[in-house]
Protein backbone atom coordinates (compact mmCIF):
# COMPACT_ATOMS: atom_id res chain seq x y z
CA UNK A 1 0.00 0.00 0.00
CA UNK A 2 1.57 3.30 -0.98
CA UNK A 3 1.08 6.27 1.29
CA UNK A 4 -1.42 7.87 -1.02
CA UNK A 5 -3.71 4.88 -0.57
CA UNK A 6 -3.22 4.97 3.20
CA UNK A 7 -4.57 8.50 3.25
CA UNK A 8 -7.54 7.89 1.11
CA UNK A 9 -9.05 4.45 1.33
CA UNK A 10 -11.35 3.09 3.98
CA UNK A 11 -12.72 5.47 6.51
CA UNK A 12 -15.37 3.44 8.33
CA UNK A 13 -13.82 3.79 11.77
CA UNK A 14 -12.79 7.40 11.20
CA UNK A 15 -16.35 8.21 10.18
CA UNK A 16 -17.62 6.59 13.38
CA UNK A 17 -14.97 8.31 15.51
CA UNK A 18 -15.99 11.65 13.98
CA UNK A 19 -19.54 11.04 15.28
CA UNK A 20 -18.34 10.12 18.78
CA UNK A 21 -15.96 13.07 19.01
CA UNK A 22 -18.79 15.33 17.84
CA UNK A 23 -20.90 14.24 20.78
CA UNK A 24 -17.94 14.57 23.17
CA UNK A 25 -17.21 18.11 21.97
CA UNK A 26 -20.82 19.17 22.36
CA UNK A 27 -20.90 17.74 25.88
CA UNK A 28 -17.66 19.44 26.97
CA UNK A 29 -18.80 22.72 25.48
CA UNK A 30 -22.00 22.49 27.46
CA UNK A 31 -20.08 21.74 30.65
CA UNK A 32 -17.86 24.75 30.01
CA UNK A 33 -20.76 27.10 29.45
CA UNK A 34 -22.77 25.86 32.42
CA UNK A 35 -19.73 25.99 34.66
CA UNK A 36 -18.77 29.49 33.66
CA UNK A 37 -22.13 31.21 33.46
CA UNK A 38 -24.31 29.25 35.84
CA UNK A 39 -22.21 27.54 38.52
CA UNK A 40 -19.50 30.17 39.01
CA UNK A 41 -21.88 33.01 38.28
CA UNK A 42 -20.94 36.57 39.05
CA UNK A 43 -18.41 38.46 37.03
CA UNK A 44 -16.27 36.61 34.51
CA UNK A 45 -12.79 37.87 35.31
CA UNK A 46 -9.33 36.60 34.47
CA UNK A 47 -8.80 35.62 38.08
CA UNK A 48 -11.97 33.56 38.22
CA UNK A 49 -11.11 31.69 35.03
CA UNK A 50 -7.43 31.29 35.83
CA UNK A 51 -8.16 29.74 39.18
CA UNK A 52 -10.29 27.10 37.52
CA UNK A 53 -7.95 26.45 34.61
CA UNK A 54 -5.02 25.87 36.99
CA UNK A 55 -6.62 22.79 38.58
CA UNK A 56 -5.49 19.36 37.31
CA UNK A 57 -9.05 18.31 36.50
CA UNK A 58 -9.65 21.28 34.22
CA UNK A 59 -6.21 20.93 32.71
CA UNK A 60 -6.98 17.36 31.73
CA UNK A 61 -10.40 18.32 30.43
CA UNK A 62 -9.01 21.22 28.41
CA UNK A 63 -6.21 19.17 26.91
CA UNK A 64 -8.67 16.47 25.87
CA UNK A 65 -10.88 19.18 24.39
CA UNK A 66 -7.93 20.64 22.51
CA UNK A 67 -6.79 17.36 21.02
CA UNK A 68 -10.25 16.11 20.14
CA UNK A 69 -11.38 19.44 18.68
CA UNK A 70 -8.23 19.59 16.56
CA UNK A 71 -8.77 16.05 15.33
CA UNK A 72 -12.47 16.58 14.65
CA UNK A 73 -12.03 19.90 12.86
CA UNK A 74 -8.95 19.03 10.85
CA UNK A 75 -10.17 15.58 9.82
CA UNK A 76 -13.43 17.24 8.76
CA UNK A 77 -11.41 19.69 6.65
CA UNK A 78 -9.45 16.85 5.09
CA UNK A 79 -12.68 15.12 4.10
CA UNK A 80 -13.87 18.31 2.38
CA UNK A 81 -10.57 18.71 0.51
CA UNK A 82 -10.60 15.05 -0.42
CA UNK A 83 -13.87 15.57 -2.29
CA UNK A 84 -12.36 18.03 -4.70
CA UNK A 85 -8.64 17.31 -4.87
CA UNK A 86 -7.86 14.29 -6.99
CA UNK A 87 -4.24 14.88 -8.01
CA UNK A 88 -1.85 12.71 -6.03
CA UNK A 89 0.75 15.37 -5.23
CA UNK A 90 -1.88 17.96 -4.27
CA UNK A 91 -3.44 15.50 -1.86
CA UNK A 92 -0.07 14.82 -0.28
CA UNK A 93 0.57 18.55 0.04
CA UNK A 94 -2.80 19.40 1.60
CA UNK A 95 -2.62 16.38 3.89
CA UNK A 96 0.85 17.42 5.05
CA UNK A 97 -0.26 20.98 5.79
CA UNK A 98 -3.22 19.74 7.79
CA UNK A 99 -1.05 17.26 9.69
CA UNK A 100 1.52 19.99 10.41
CA UNK A 101 -1.19 22.30 11.79
CA UNK A 102 -2.41 19.45 14.00
CA UNK A 103 1.06 18.75 15.40
CA UNK A 104 2.00 22.40 16.02
CA UNK A 105 -1.27 23.32 17.70
CA UNK A 106 -1.30 20.18 19.81
CA UNK A 107 2.24 20.86 21.08
CA UNK A 108 1.72 24.54 21.82
CA UNK A 109 -1.73 24.07 23.25
CA UNK A 110 -0.72 21.21 25.50
CA UNK A 111 2.40 23.05 26.71
CA UNK A 112 0.34 26.12 27.53
CA UNK A 113 -2.14 24.08 29.51
CA UNK A 114 0.45 22.05 31.42
CA UNK A 115 2.58 25.02 32.42
CA UNK A 116 -0.31 27.31 33.28
CA UNK A 117 -0.17 28.48 36.89
CA UNK A 118 -2.28 30.84 38.88
CA UNK A 119 -1.42 32.96 41.84
CA UNK A 120 1.86 31.05 42.25
CA UNK B 1 -55.31 22.63 -24.67
CA UNK B 2 -52.68 25.26 -24.18
CA UNK B 3 -49.94 26.61 -26.36
CA UNK B 4 -46.67 25.87 -24.60
CA UNK B 5 -43.11 26.70 -25.50
CA UNK B 6 -40.48 23.99 -25.11
CA UNK B 7 -36.91 25.14 -24.62
CA UNK B 8 -34.81 22.07 -25.28
CA UNK B 9 -31.10 21.82 -24.71
CA UNK B 10 -29.50 20.35 -27.80
CA UNK B 11 -26.10 18.93 -28.67
CA UNK B 12 -24.93 17.25 -31.83
CA UNK B 13 -21.67 15.28 -31.58
CA UNK B 14 -21.13 15.78 -35.32
CA UNK B 15 -21.22 19.53 -34.87
CA UNK B 16 -19.15 19.92 -31.75
CA UNK B 17 -18.14 23.46 -32.62
CA UNK B 18 -21.68 24.58 -32.04
CA UNK B 19 -21.63 23.00 -28.59
CA UNK B 20 -24.73 22.96 -26.44
CA UNK B 21 -27.51 25.32 -27.39
CA UNK B 22 -31.19 25.79 -26.61
CA UNK B 23 -33.81 25.35 -29.31
CA UNK B 24 -37.42 26.40 -28.94
CA UNK B 25 -40.50 24.59 -30.17
CA UNK B 26 -44.14 25.46 -29.79
CA UNK B 27 -46.82 22.90 -29.26
CA UNK B 28 -50.54 22.94 -28.63
CA UNK B 29 -50.62 20.61 -25.65
CA UNK B 30 -53.84 18.65 -25.06
CA UNK B 31 -54.96 17.77 -21.55
CA UNK B 32 -53.38 14.52 -20.39
CA UNK B 33 -50.19 14.89 -22.42
CA UNK B 34 -47.04 13.94 -20.56
CA UNK B 35 -43.75 15.68 -21.35
CA UNK B 36 -42.80 12.52 -23.24
CA UNK B 37 -45.95 12.81 -25.37
CA UNK B 38 -44.94 16.39 -26.15
CA UNK B 39 -41.41 15.33 -27.12
CA UNK B 40 -42.80 12.58 -29.35
CA UNK B 41 -45.13 15.04 -31.00
CA UNK B 42 -42.29 17.48 -31.64
CA UNK B 43 -40.03 14.74 -32.98
CA UNK B 44 -42.66 13.19 -35.22
CA UNK B 45 -44.23 16.37 -36.59
CA UNK B 46 -41.68 19.16 -36.25
CA UNK B 47 -38.08 18.02 -35.99
CA UNK B 48 -36.98 14.46 -36.63
CA UNK B 49 -33.43 15.22 -35.51
CA UNK B 50 -34.40 15.68 -31.86
CA UNK B 51 -33.01 12.78 -29.81
CA UNK B 52 -34.19 11.45 -26.48
CA UNK B 53 -34.54 8.05 -24.88
CA UNK B 54 -37.77 6.32 -24.06
CA UNK B 55 -39.06 2.82 -24.02
CA UNK B 56 -41.87 1.81 -21.67
CA UNK B 57 -43.64 5.21 -21.47
CA UNK B 58 -45.07 4.07 -18.14
CA UNK B 59 -42.44 4.83 -15.53
CA UNK B 60 -40.85 1.41 -15.45
CA UNK B 61 -37.74 1.39 -17.63
CA UNK B 62 -36.09 4.61 -16.43
CA UNK B 63 -34.99 5.59 -19.96
CA UNK B 64 -36.74 8.94 -20.12
CA UNK B 65 -35.17 10.57 -17.04
CA UNK B 66 -34.27 14.18 -17.85
CA UNK B 67 -34.11 17.58 -16.20
CA UNK B 68 -37.49 19.26 -16.64
CA UNK B 69 -37.73 22.85 -15.45
CA UNK B 70 -34.61 22.25 -13.40
CA UNK B 71 -35.89 19.10 -11.69
CA UNK B 72 -34.85 15.55 -12.54
CA UNK B 73 -37.91 13.59 -13.49
CA UNK B 74 -39.31 10.94 -15.81
CA UNK B 75 -40.74 12.61 -18.90
CA UNK B 76 -43.40 9.90 -19.19
CA UNK B 77 -44.62 10.52 -15.65
CA UNK B 78 -44.72 14.30 -15.81
CA UNK B 79 -47.95 15.91 -16.92
CA UNK B 80 -47.03 18.88 -19.10
CA UNK B 81 -49.95 21.09 -18.07
CA UNK B 82 -49.45 20.28 -14.39
CA UNK B 83 -46.06 22.04 -14.56
CA UNK B 84 -48.07 25.26 -14.84
CA UNK B 85 -45.43 27.07 -16.84
CA UNK B 86 -45.74 28.61 -20.28
CA UNK B 87 -42.15 27.69 -21.07
CA UNK B 88 -40.92 24.19 -20.27
CA UNK B 89 -37.16 23.87 -20.16
CA UNK B 90 -35.76 20.41 -20.85
CA UNK B 91 -32.12 19.49 -20.36
CA UNK B 92 -30.22 16.21 -20.33
CA UNK B 93 -29.51 14.79 -16.85
CA UNK B 94 -26.66 16.76 -15.29
CA UNK B 95 -23.30 15.27 -14.48
CA UNK B 96 -23.25 12.64 -17.24
CA UNK B 97 -21.54 12.97 -20.60
CA UNK B 98 -24.08 14.00 -23.25
CA UNK B 99 -24.25 11.66 -26.25
CA UNK B 100 -26.77 13.69 -28.25
CA UNK B 101 -29.48 16.19 -27.25
CA UNK B 102 -31.23 14.64 -24.23
CA UNK B 103 -29.42 11.31 -24.43
CA UNK B 104 -26.67 10.90 -21.83
CA UNK B 105 -24.14 8.15 -21.33
CA UNK B 106 -24.98 6.15 -18.24
CA UNK B 107 -21.59 4.41 -18.16
CA UNK B 108 -20.64 6.11 -14.87
CA UNK B 109 -23.66 4.69 -13.07
CA UNK B 110 -23.18 1.23 -14.54
CA UNK B 111 -19.63 1.22 -13.19
CA UNK B 112 -20.86 2.10 -9.71
CA UNK B 113 -23.63 -0.45 -9.92
CA UNK B 114 -21.35 -3.30 -10.92
CA UNK B 115 -19.02 -2.49 -8.02
CA UNK B 116 -21.70 -3.49 -5.51
CA UNK B 117 -22.53 -6.81 -7.21
CA UNK B 118 -26.20 -5.97 -7.88
CA UNK B 119 -27.59 -9.49 -7.80
CA UNK B 120 -28.63 -12.02 -5.19
CA UNK B 121 -25.80 -14.19 -3.96
CA UNK B 122 -27.04 -17.51 -2.63
CA UNK B 123 -25.04 -20.70 -3.02
CA UNK B 124 -27.64 -22.96 -1.39
CA UNK B 125 -29.75 -24.71 -4.07
CA UNK B 126 -33.37 -23.56 -3.95
CA UNK B 127 -35.91 -25.89 -2.34
CA UNK B 128 -37.68 -28.38 -4.62
CA UNK B 129 -40.49 -26.00 -5.56
CA UNK B 130 -37.81 -23.66 -6.97
CA UNK B 131 -38.91 -20.77 -4.81
CA UNK B 132 -36.91 -19.18 -2.05
CA UNK B 133 -39.50 -18.27 0.53
CA UNK B 134 -39.40 -15.22 2.73
CA UNK B 135 -41.49 -14.25 5.73
CA UNK B 136 -43.82 -11.25 5.29
CA UNK B 137 -41.65 -9.36 7.79
CA UNK B 138 -38.48 -10.03 5.80
CA UNK B 139 -40.26 -8.99 2.63
CA UNK B 140 -41.37 -5.80 4.35
CA UNK B 141 -37.72 -4.77 4.78
CA UNK B 142 -37.35 -4.48 1.02
CA UNK B 143 -40.06 -1.83 0.70
CA UNK B 144 -38.59 1.36 -0.69
CA UNK B 145 -35.52 -0.53 -1.91
CA UNK B 146 -36.61 -2.91 -4.66
CA UNK B 147 -38.61 -0.30 -6.62
CA UNK B 148 -35.55 1.45 -8.08
CA UNK B 149 -35.73 1.57 -11.88
CA UNK B 150 -32.13 2.77 -12.28
CA UNK B 151 -33.09 5.95 -14.05
CA UNK B 152 -29.96 7.73 -12.77
CA UNK B 153 -31.80 10.84 -11.54
CA UNK B 154 -30.38 10.55 -8.03
CA UNK B 155 -26.71 10.28 -8.94
CA UNK B 156 -27.12 13.04 -11.52
CA UNK B 157 -28.29 15.34 -8.70
CA UNK B 158 -25.50 14.41 -6.28
CA UNK B 159 -22.76 17.00 -5.57
CA UNK B 160 -20.38 14.25 -4.43
CA UNK B 161 -20.75 12.71 -7.88
CA UNK B 162 -20.19 16.07 -9.56
CA UNK B 163 -16.90 16.36 -7.67
CA UNK B 164 -15.77 12.77 -8.20
CA UNK B 165 -16.85 11.01 -11.36
CA UNK B 166 -15.72 7.69 -9.92
CA UNK B 167 -18.03 8.05 -6.94
CA UNK B 168 -20.08 4.86 -6.66
CA UNK B 169 -23.30 6.85 -6.37
CA UNK B 170 -26.63 6.75 -4.50
CA UNK B 171 -28.32 4.50 -7.08
CA UNK B 172 -25.70 1.82 -6.42
CA UNK B 173 -25.84 2.27 -2.65
CA UNK B 174 -29.59 1.80 -2.69
CA UNK B 175 -29.14 -1.34 -4.78
CA UNK B 176 -26.41 -2.63 -2.47
CA UNK B 177 -28.66 -2.20 0.54
CA UNK B 178 -31.53 -3.86 -1.31
CA UNK B 179 -29.46 -7.08 -1.30
CA UNK B 180 -27.82 -6.59 2.10
CA UNK B 181 -31.31 -6.28 3.61
CA UNK B 182 -32.66 -9.33 1.74
CA UNK B 183 -33.05 -12.39 3.97
CA UNK B 184 -32.42 -14.64 0.96
CA UNK B 185 -29.01 -13.17 0.19
CA UNK B 186 -26.12 -15.05 1.79
CA UNK B 187 -23.16 -12.77 1.23
CA UNK B 188 -23.68 -9.22 2.50
CA UNK B 189 -19.91 -8.81 2.60
CA UNK B 190 -19.68 -9.19 -1.17
CA UNK B 191 -22.05 -6.25 -1.68
CA UNK B 192 -20.33 -4.15 1.00
CA UNK B 193 -16.78 -4.82 -0.11
CA UNK B 194 -16.51 -1.99 -2.64
CA UNK B 195 -18.12 0.59 -0.37
CA UNK B 196 -15.31 1.26 2.12
CA UNK B 197 -13.30 3.07 -0.49
CA UNK B 198 -12.19 6.58 -1.32
CA UNK B 199 -14.88 6.70 -4.02
CA UNK B 200 -17.34 4.91 -1.74
CA UNK B 201 -19.76 5.51 1.09
CA UNK B 202 -17.70 8.12 2.97
CA UNK B 203 -17.97 10.58 0.12
CA UNK B 204 -21.69 10.88 0.94
CA UNK B 205 -22.23 13.98 3.06
CA UNK B 206 -25.96 13.50 3.60
CA UNK B 207 -26.95 16.27 1.22
CA UNK B 208 -30.33 14.61 0.42
CA UNK B 209 -30.34 15.73 -3.23
CA UNK B 210 -30.83 12.09 -4.26
CA UNK B 211 -33.97 11.84 -2.15
CA UNK B 212 -35.37 14.97 -3.71
CA UNK B 213 -34.48 13.88 -7.24
CA UNK B 214 -35.90 10.35 -7.15
CA UNK B 215 -39.05 10.16 -9.29
CA UNK B 216 -40.03 6.98 -7.46
CA UNK B 217 -39.93 8.68 -4.05
CA UNK B 218 -37.22 6.36 -2.79
CA UNK B 219 -34.71 7.31 -0.13
CA UNK B 220 -31.11 6.47 -1.06
CA UNK B 221 -29.85 8.57 1.88
CA UNK B 222 -31.56 6.26 4.35
CA UNK B 223 -30.04 3.25 2.62
CA UNK B 224 -26.63 4.93 2.84
CA UNK B 225 -27.08 5.50 6.58
CA UNK B 226 -27.94 1.82 7.05
CA UNK B 227 -24.91 0.78 5.01
CA UNK B 228 -22.64 3.03 7.07
CA UNK B 229 -23.92 1.28 10.20
CA UNK B 230 -23.30 -2.13 8.62
CA UNK B 231 -19.73 -1.21 7.69
CA UNK B 232 -18.89 0.19 11.12
CA UNK B 233 -20.41 -2.89 12.80
CA UNK B 234 -18.39 -5.07 10.44
CA UNK B 235 -15.15 -3.29 11.35
CA UNK B 236 -15.77 -3.68 15.05
CA UNK B 237 -16.09 -7.42 14.62
S1 LIG C 1 -33.09 5.57 -6.54
FE1 LIG C 1 -34.74 6.68 -7.65
S2 LIG C 1 -33.60 8.29 -8.77
FE2 LIG C 1 -32.07 6.77 -8.17
S3 LIG C 1 -31.90 5.41 -9.92
FE3 LIG C 1 -33.43 4.48 -8.52
S4 LIG C 1 -35.42 5.24 -9.22
FE4 LIG C 1 -33.86 6.54 -10.19
S1 LIG D 1 -40.18 5.71 -20.89
FE1 LIG D 1 -39.77 4.17 -19.39
S2 LIG D 1 -39.67 5.34 -17.55
FE2 LIG D 1 -40.30 6.82 -19.02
Amino acid sequence: MNYRETMTSGGALLWFFQRITGVYLAAILLIHVINLHVLIGGEVTFAAIAERVATPMWKTLNISFLIIALFHGLYGMWVVFEDYIHKGWMRVLVYSVIAAIAVVFTIFGTLTMITFQHGG
Amino acid sequence: MAMLKFKINRFNPDDERRGHYAQEYELDVPKGYTVLDCLNDIKWKQDGTLSFRRSCRSGICGSCAMTINGVNNLACETQALALKSAVITIEPLRGYPVVKDLVVSLDPIVRGLMAVKPYMINKTPPPTDQERLQSPEDRERLEGLYECILCGSCTSACPSFWADKEYIGPHAFLKAYRFVADSRDEDARAHLEALDDKHGLWRCHTIFNCVEACPKDLNPTRAIAELKKELVKGKMG
